[in-house]
């Protein structure tokens, strides 16, 4: 991706970008699942949508369904839109919850175009005034990691781009400036450059192992440490949504793809061994394997300068999250997206190195609130996790948030930070977290006016899934059908 | 459906007649239901406190003023406000000239923002600014729809006259259920985080579940609801007002001098002069008076509410006493309490509040912050201000590639900060390298396109006075008065 980007934003320039990889070294495959950003992050390189989703047997994401994770049984999805639209410039949860306490029976769900249609398998892609039912929503892909990484690389090829094949063994450090002034491959090739970005995953062969930057170690807020993942046959409906479930020490992962499905177990093994892991996800796919399964192991945290010297890092070498809201990718763009700004013009400037890691930062832990908050938003103390992170002592950010929203709904409000009000509220009223009170302001409707309102807004928001196409007849019709079985013989 | 019992309804007690007084007391009573008293304790005079609202707002104005009943046609007819596009900076700090407009996302053409190519052609920014090329002709017309028009790109607020404002609201007050009580207040007893005593100089007793302090400088509210004001140094200020048979430009003009700074509003009827300066320092027309500047360590404390000049004074340099007096009133409408205990509410409306004033300050230390000053008491003090990491940030960073470093909701946007940067002088040391790969013929050629459009445009527009007085008629025809 870093490649794909810089190749083509800086075309026109006099830069000679070379991609050092080798095919020896798999990819993770645990960022399948992608946040709406991506759409911009392809649209920017002109790359056409149908032709992209046929390439990566991706498929549309309208949101996440979680499932187990407020309770047992329990299960809602966070879509990418807004549940029902704002009333008098109110939020409209916040005239739900008037409505819930007086006795209203309908899901806050039932309001949200996006839920609706993910839950019927149905998908079309917004269009209008954005502020209007039926457009208030955006939407993701889910796609094959490696046939990305083939697609992009074949495009930044075409772009300029010089790959060299091959595994960087040595490394060549400037003793005055302390920068990295080349690396060198197993068949001697030696590359120079001004600027490395270390996109070698956990390792980070450059940010640490040479350059020894720290790791911010965020374990004790999320402590799962290992995953198994593993595609199989895709079964049953093509869902627009990626699906997360709860398990006793972890979670798992489901990512429909056009031609398989992806799998994993993400977990502490403090509190599981690998082989229950990798049971418990075998256990439970949807059709026969189509792989081994392959183990991961991470720690969950940050290095402690995303860019040091003259590496910058980006994906895992920069930090790991663990992908329960597909942030992987989306922390990959930012870097790449943030290192265009501040790509360097005359050398290596220490004041481009500090904005850097300040934004970066600043996602980081923003993305790490979040997640954390899907582990103590809960009511689930059935196993030795559970039970941990009802113990835990939060963040003063998340804890104030938690109260805020505990007390009447309301949505601590930040400017940057990839998760907006609306995913919050998704998941402290999808994990039961329903507040004790509500914006005082709604008060000043009638009960009678409230009702019919959100009535009128919850028969349009069904009347519009009911107009919209099932995911399948929607990819068809895009010419984003690959032609795997689960496409192509109509399972609509 | 049942409807739930009724709660016992609650007060609210706003302590202050002048514009912070009436703006939240109209706000208030308009976005709560009948489950709530609202009391407007008007008290003593702070007209003299509401000239530091500076008579300017920013563009966020229309929309505030809209939802409290109060429209354009009513502000145009009913009172002498007039356009603003912004403010005109004149001799400021070793003669720097600008117009810190109002202005809509500036381009970006090839997606790179517009700056780093004014960089690298080294030409002004100015003369691409419509809103700022009409200001300095005089000229207004109201930006259209279309986004296809040049004028699109400008934003307006308003010059105005405080105590005509705070009369337009004081007659929709009277229209509401509200209850106004002129009377001084003798004391106020604060028994808990959720009950406050009023005590007027009338022997009424006030009973509230909330209070506002509206009370303007002298704050007294919320000091006997133990309040801290941290000031960081004073000022003297003093307005005066001549009549005028035609109304000036679109814009407030900013002039500096040894001692001070001058703001001149242009209103429909008359011209308007704000004097600031060292404390104590009397003008020739108008007495002067002393202003501490600061904030609050905590604009809410225990169940008082401090807003406007009561929670922060901030020299009207810029829109920014306005905008901080309007987000002051949409802070505390988003969080009124919704249980007996207002902790949460007030812990968060006092993280924004900070927030918002240190973000404030910053951009108006930003205008003071630059070589060649005079070595006044006064502008020693105003550049001793200047101490905020955040603004260093900024500073380094624009100066550094011309980067716009932003923080969460900051009052001023990303064109007003470039706008200030570019009329202060700051030029970035370097500019986008993506900016090499459009050629400087073409980058010329799109920069004289967009200042020939602009000029163009800015020789149709009709004066401002004529705008005007053409709006007026048109309304008045259509029995607006």
């Amino acid at each position: 991706m870093t490649a794909v980007a810089l190749s083509h934003k800086f075309k026109d320039l006099n830069l000679d970008i070379s991609l050092v990889e080798s095919d020896q070294i798999g990819t993770v495959g645990v960022g399948e699942a992608t946040l709406p950003h991506i759409r911009f992050f392809n649209q920017a390189l002109g790359i056409d949508e149908a032709t992209f989703m046929k390439s990566t047997e991706a498929t549309f994401k309208l949101g996440i369904e979680f499932c187990d994770w407020g309770r047992k049984g329990d299960h809602y999805i966070h879509p990418f839109g807004d549940y029902g639209v704002p009333i008098d410039e109110l939020d409209f949860h916040q005239f739900w919850l008037k409505l819930r306490k007086a006795g209203g029976t309908h899901r806050l769900s039932d309001y949200s175009y996006p839920i609706l249609a993910a839950e019927q398998g149905r998908f079309r892609i917004p269009e209008g005034d954005v502020n209007e039912i039926g457009s208030n929503f955006g939407y993701a892909y889910q796609f094959d990691a490696g046939l990305y990484a083939k697609f992009l690389r074949a495009f930044s090829e075409a772009n300029g781009v010089r790959r060299v094949e091959g595994r960087a063994v040595e490394v060549d450090m400037d003793g005055e400036s302390g920068h990295i002034s080349s690396i060198k491959l197993e068949d001697g090739h030696v590359i120079e450059a001004d600027l490395f970005v270390d996109c070698s995953g956990f390792r980070g062969l450059l940010i640490e192992q040479e350059l020894k930057t720290g790791y911010d170690d965020w374990s004790h807020w999320l402590p799962c440490n290992r995953a198994v993942a593993v595609p199989c046959e895709s079964r049953g409906e093509l869902r627009p949504f990626t699906r997360a479930t709860a398990r006793t020490a972890g979670w798992q992962w489901r990512i429909p793809l056009q031609h398989r499905t992806g799998n994993g177990h993400v977990y502490w093994n403090e509190f599981i061994s690998d082989d229950e892991a990798t049971h418990q996800l075998m256990s439970t796919l949807d059709g026969p394997a189509l792989a081994e399964p392959k183990q991961l192991f991470f720690k969950t945290g940050r290095r402690k300068k995303f860019w040091n010297r003259n590496v910058v890092s980006i994906g895992l070498s920069a930090g790991f999250l663990e992908p329960l809201e597909s942030t992987s990718i989306h922390l990959i763009q930012e870097g790449i997206t943030t290192l265009i700004e501040l790509f360097p013009r005359t050398g290596i400037n220490p004041l481009d190195i500090d904005e850097y890691n300040a934004r970066m930062g600043l996602n980081f832990e923003r993305v790490r609130d979040f997640l954390l908050l899907h582990y103590v938003a809960t009511q689930r103390d059935d196993s030795e996790m559970w039970r941990y992170f009802q113990a835990m002592e939060l963040p003063d950010s998340l804890q104030e948030k938690l109260s805020a929203w505990n007390a009447r709904g309301y949505v601590l409000q930040y400017e940057f930070g990839v998760f907006l009000p609306p995913s919050w509220v998704a998941v402290m009223h999808g994990q039961n977290l329903i507040p004790e009170g509500h914006d005082p302001r709604v008060d000043r409707y009638s009960l009678a006016e409230v009702e019919a309102r959100l009535e009128q807004i919850r028969i349009d928001t069904a009347r519009e899934v009911e107009t919209t196409p099932t995911q399948v007849e929607f990819l068809r019709r895009h010419g984003a059908a690959s032609g795997s079985p689960l496409v192509s013989a109509g399972k609509m | 459906m049942r409807d739930p019992m009724t709660p016992r309804s609650k007060t609210i007690i706003i302590c202050g007649g002048g514009l912070a007084g009436s703006l939240a007391t109209l706000s208030l009573s308009l976005s709560l239901g009948s489950g709530y008293h609202i009391l407007q304790v008007v008290g003593a005079d702070t007209r003299q406190d509401d000239r530091l609202y500076g008579g300017a707002t920013g563009p966020g104005a229309y929309n505030f003023l809209l939802r409290l009943g109060l429209d354009e046609p009513t502000l145009m007819l009913q009172s002498a406000t007039s356009f603003s596009f912004g403010t005109h900076f004149r001799q400021w700090l070793a003669g720097r000239s600008w117009m810190q407009c109002h202005h809509a996302p500036l381009p970006t053409p090839s997606g790179i923002p517009l700056r780093h190519y004014l960089t690298r052609e080294s030409v002004g920014l100015e003369p691409l600014l419509i809103s700022a090329q009409a200001a300095l002709a005089g000229k207004f017309a109201h930006p259209p729809a279309d986004p296809k028009s040049v004028l699109a790109s400008a934003e307006y607020g308003y010059q105005f006259d405080a105590e005509e404002w705070v009369a337009l609201l004081d007659r929709k007050i009277r229209e509401t259920d509200v209850r106004r009580i002129d009377a001084n207040i003798r004391s106020i007893t604060f028994e808990s985080d959720t009950r406050s005593i009023v005590h007027l100089e009338t022997d009424e007793r006030l009973e509230a579940d909330l209070v506002v302090d509206a009370s303007g400088l002298s704050r007294h509210v919320v000091e006997a609801a133990g309040g801290t004001f941290r000031a960081a140094r004073s000022i003297g200020f003093s307005l005066s007002s001549a009549p005028t048979d035609a109304l000036g430009p679109p814009c407030r003009t900013i002039d500096a001098d040894e001692t001070g700074w001058t703001a001149t509003t242009h209103l429909q009827n008359a011209r308007h002069t704000l004097r600031i300066g060292e404390a104590g320092t009397a003008s020739d027309e108008a007495p002067a008076h002393t202003a501490a500047l600061g904030h609050l360590e905590e604009a809410w404390v225990g169940n008082c509410v401090a807003i406007g000049h009561a929670a922060s004074v901030i020299e009207p340099l810029t829109p920014a006493p306005m905008m901080m007096l309007q987000r002051d009133i949409e802070r505390l409408l988003e969080l009124i309490p919704a249980h007996a205990d207002p902790a949460i509410e007030r812990r968060e409306f006092n993280r924004r509040f900070q927030d918002d004033v240190e973000h404030a300050a910053i951009f108006h230390d930003a205008l003071m912050t630059a070589d060649g000053g005079p070595e006044t008491e006064y502008w020693q003090a105003a550049r001793r201000q200047t101490q905020s990491g955040k603004l260093d940030r900024k500073l380094a960073q624009f100066s550094n590639r011309g980067l716009l470093t932003s923080f969460d909701l900051e009052p001023f946007n990303e064109e007003d900060w470039t706008i200030a940067h570019w009329g202060m002088g700051r030029r970035p040391d370097q500019y986008d390298r993506q900016v090499d790969g459009v050629s400087g013929t073409q980058s010329q050629s799109n920069l004289g396109q967009i200042r020939n459009s602009v000029q163009q445009l800015v020789t149709k527009m009709p004066p401002h006075h004529l705008y005007v007085g053409k709006l007026k008629q048109y309304l008045e025809k259509q029995n607006y008065a």
